[in-house]
């Protein structure tokens, strides 16, 4: 399949009167989006969004007449957030080129932002509270967009019918508030075990094996560390968690929305975490101040038996002057007792904002840089994993630096971050009672009670839970 | 003495003052006052950024409080004045030795100077990070020395203990502030006349006595004008934390205003933030006012 605008055929025949549509559509949701906002009782809208009669008539009439956009018109200008440096940006300008050639009423615009997500957020924050049409399209962390989209700031993305079955079902649940999809994934990440295969004949089953598998590689090769993972007090560390916590079966929000996280299964995921960054622990105590680099620093300098990462590092490692090029490979983090093995998922969505006054053009461009091709290109530049299931047959084995059934293996068992729109602040709250217990000032037990008690005040100050059943009515 | 606001020649040129400030006052109202205001009034808010559809209502003192209910708050102010107490101290006690000593210096003066001044010139992030990389538990310099003189704790990981993660930050903040307080001491030091050291020399004075009974009595208010600056800004120390520990582990590290931006920019609570925030700054008034009070008073001692 070719991209967007070279398609053929009957969808391009109407592509101005469902573009008007749209446009008419769009208008029509913004000016509700005031009254929504102003009375708490509809601020969220049902999926479809009614054209008025006199719109409908004037759409007929539209179509009746042939009146469609002139050709003399000036080219529409989308914004789109990205970064300024590196690999990816280049991708990216290589790929709006070729957008921008297929579209030629459509001019992309890149709006240079911090790469630090925290920053990022904040300027999204602002830019979206003072009711900005631009940037038109929103490069989103995953765990953002429930919150972007409770606040009324995204379009949804249903009306332009997406390919919803085309991507990990995963993605699309992260990316779904109130039953509404609001954004599209570009590239998934997830939390995965690298290992050492120079030391070790195959990866670990459970986190009892992690450990004795960790020891002795430790000892057969001399290594300071068994397991290095991201401990440092920031969203790294929620991530690890997140899989400790899958391995035991244990989970942050119940599916209702009420706090599970001081459970039994909780406890246990804590403890295993405290037990590995005890002094007599597979995991150095000073990963408690480290987050991805560092972490990726004692590994790729052959100091760690195992380590927890993203996918990013891989093609890193097999860089020449890596001490394990060609030493390692990928596996899923290991089970507990009472769990299965768990992978965070996290990358990057795209998304329209709600202000936007070209929502097609927006949606085109979505559609363009989601389509295959995009993200196999991405996938062999950037190392980034697709977010198609389709693509992890065939070509993309020579396009990623680990085999695509590994990556695979690994996707399928990515579970999402609750999806709530108090996340960053109940992963604030989480942040400092693990840190507390990893770091020795609280017990376990006290530290998954005290976040419980601080989760369950938050949703209650804030009067959202994790499905939005008091956003819904 | 004849009533100064009696004389017409006074007023008029009283006047005249006051338009000549007119244009400085008004900066000073924009930039300063309107801020604090609007911080003020903010505070009285529920304003949370992420959620629009609550809108921004008035709420009274609830952000307040919420802010004084908050176990975080009361560490962190724990931790700030400890940190203002023990590093303010090193540094004006550090600081005057270094500035009796280039007091001193006869050769190169403007040369050695200068050289103190670096870590003052070195920006904050800078200084956070050498300090931390310095603290690195295999790599660090600091261990392998501890190593190598064979004392205890070498096998310290800093950064993960609640005790042992200050040690970076105050010694970051004294090697880092020091030669700012020497310098201000050392202008000091430059205004105490000689003949009056000479005098006490005839009489048979020690260096320690001459130390004790002169200069330090005629140094302080120069003390008092570093110690001002030095704890005001300690009392508001952000950028070293958040670079060097982020407040952590836990949140053994985190001072106030580190706890203030959290609340401002990582959760967006401009309302709870803004109460945080006018919190800090009614405090380092309050510190502000009772150092220019004793300022005054010794002013007014000095009048006498």
């Amino acid at each position: 399949m070719l991209g967007f605008g070279t398609v053929p055929g009957p969808h391009q025949a109407t592509a101005p009167l469902a573009q008007q549509a749209i446009n008419l559509a769009t208008d029509c949701r913004l000016s509700t989006v005031d009254c929504r906002l102003s009375t708490v009782d509809c601020r969220l809208p049902s999926a479809d969004c009614r054209v008025p009669v006199p719109y409908l008539l004037l759409m007929i009439g539209c179509f009746l007449l042939g009146c469609r956009r002139s050709a003399g018109d000036a080219p529409v200008v989308l914004t789109l957030p990205s970064s300024a440096v590196g690999l990816e940006a280049e991708l990216l300008a290589a790929q709006l080129e070729r957008f921008e050639a297929t579209h030629p009423g459509i001019r992309v615009v890149r709006q240079v932002t911090p790469d630090a997500a925290d920053q990022r957020h904040q300027m999204y924050v602002q830019w979206l509270n003072a009711n900005a049409g631009d940037p038109d399209i929103l490069q989103l962390d995953v765990v953002w967009t429930p919150e972007f989209a409770a606040a009324g700031w995204l379009l949804p993305l249903d009306r332009f019918r997406p390919e919803r079955g085309a991507f990990f079902p995963v993605t699309i649940e992260a990316n779904t508030w109130n039953g509404e999809l609001f954004a599209l994934p570009w590239f998934v990440d997830v939390g995965m075990l690298y290992w050492r295969t120079d030391l070790l004949a195959r990866p670990p089953d459970t986190f009892a094996e992690l450990d004795s598998m960790a020891r002795f590689g430790m000892r057969e090769g001399g290594l300071p560390y068994g397991l290095v993972w991201q401990g440092a007090r920031y969203e790294g560390l929620v991530t690890v968690f997140l899989e400790y916590l899958g391995a035991f079966g244990g989970r942050i929000l119940e599916s209702d929305g009420s706090v599970a996280i001081d459970s039994e299964a909780g406890l246990r995921a804590l403890v295993a975490m405290v037990e590995a960054s005890s002094p007599s622990g597979i995991v150095p105590r000073a990963a408690l101040a480290w987050q991805e680099e560092p972490v990726r620093f004692a590994f790729q300098t052959g100091q760690a038996v195992f380590m927890r990462n993203w996918p990013y590092a891989s093609p890193l490692l097999q860089e020449s002057g890596s001490a394990v090029a060609g030493r390692f490979a990928v596996a899923s983090m290991p089970r507990g007792n009472g769990g299965s093995s768990t992978a965070t998922l996290g990358g990057s969505q795209l998304a329209i904002n709600a202000r936007t006054e070209h929502p097609a053009e927006a949606y085109a461009l979505i559609e363009y840089l989601t389509q295959p091709e995009q993200m196999l290109e991405r996938a062999r530049v950037a190392g980034q994993y697709p977010a198609r299931l389709a693509l992890y047959r065939g070509a993309l084995n020579r396009a990623l630096a680990i085999p695509s059934d590994a990556a695979l293996q690994v996707i399928e068992r990515a579970t999402t971050r609750p999806v709530t729109p108090v996340y960053t602040e109940l992963s604030g709250i989480l942040q400092v009672h693990l840190h507390r217990a990893l770091s020795g000032q609280q017990a376990p037990r006290a530290a998954v009670a005290g976040a419980a008690t601080e989760i369950r005040a938050l949703l209650r100050r804030t009067g959202v839970g994790s499905v939005g059943a008091d956003v819904r009515r | 003495m004849f009533d100064v606001r009696q004389s017409p020649r006074v007023r008029t040129e009283s006047r005249l003052a006051w338009r000549l400030l007119a244009p400085a006052l008004a900066v000073i109202l924009l930039v300063t006052l309107f801020p604090l205001a609007w911080t003020a009034w903010e505070s009285l808010h529920v304003h949370d950024l992420r959620m629009p559809w609550r809108g921004r209502p008035f709420v009274g003192l609830a952000n307040y409080a919420e802010l004084l209910g908050e176990v975080r708050l009361w560490a962190a102010l724990g931790h700030t004045t400890a940190f203002t107490a023990i590093s303010v101290s090193l540094e004006i006690t550090f600081g005057l030795i270094l500035a009796l000593i280039l007091d001193r210096v006869a050769r190169a003066r403007a040369l050695v100077r200068t050289v103190v001044l670096i870590p003052w010139a070195l920006p904050t992030v800078v200084s956070a990070l050498l300090w931390r990389f310095m603290f690195e538990d295999r790599i660090g310099v600091v261990n392998a020395v501890l190593a190598a003189l064979h004392l205890p704790g070498s096998a310290t990981v800093w950064l993960a203990d609640p005790i042992a993660a200050w040690v970076p930050i105050i010694g970051a903040d004294v090697w880092k502030t020091t030669p700012f307080v020497a310098l201000v001491l050392l202008a000091g030091l430059q205004t105490i006349d000689d003949a009056i050291y000479e005098a006490a020399r005839v009489d048979g004075a020690t260096g320690w006595e001459r130390f004790r009974y002169l200069t330090l009595p005629l140094l302080k208010p120069v003390i008092l004008v570093a110690l001002i600056f030095r704890t005001l800004d300690a009392f508001r120390i952000f950028d070293l934390v958040y670079a060097l520990t982020g407040g952590g582990p836990g949140t053994a590290t985190e001072p106030v205003v580190l706890y203030t931006f959290d609340a401002l920019f990582q959760h967006l609570r401009f309302g709870y933030g803004a109460a945080s925030a006018v919190l800090v700054f009614g405090l380092t008034l309050g510190l502000a006012w009772i150092y220019i009070r004793m300022l005054g008073i010794r002013h007014r001692d000095a009048a006498e």
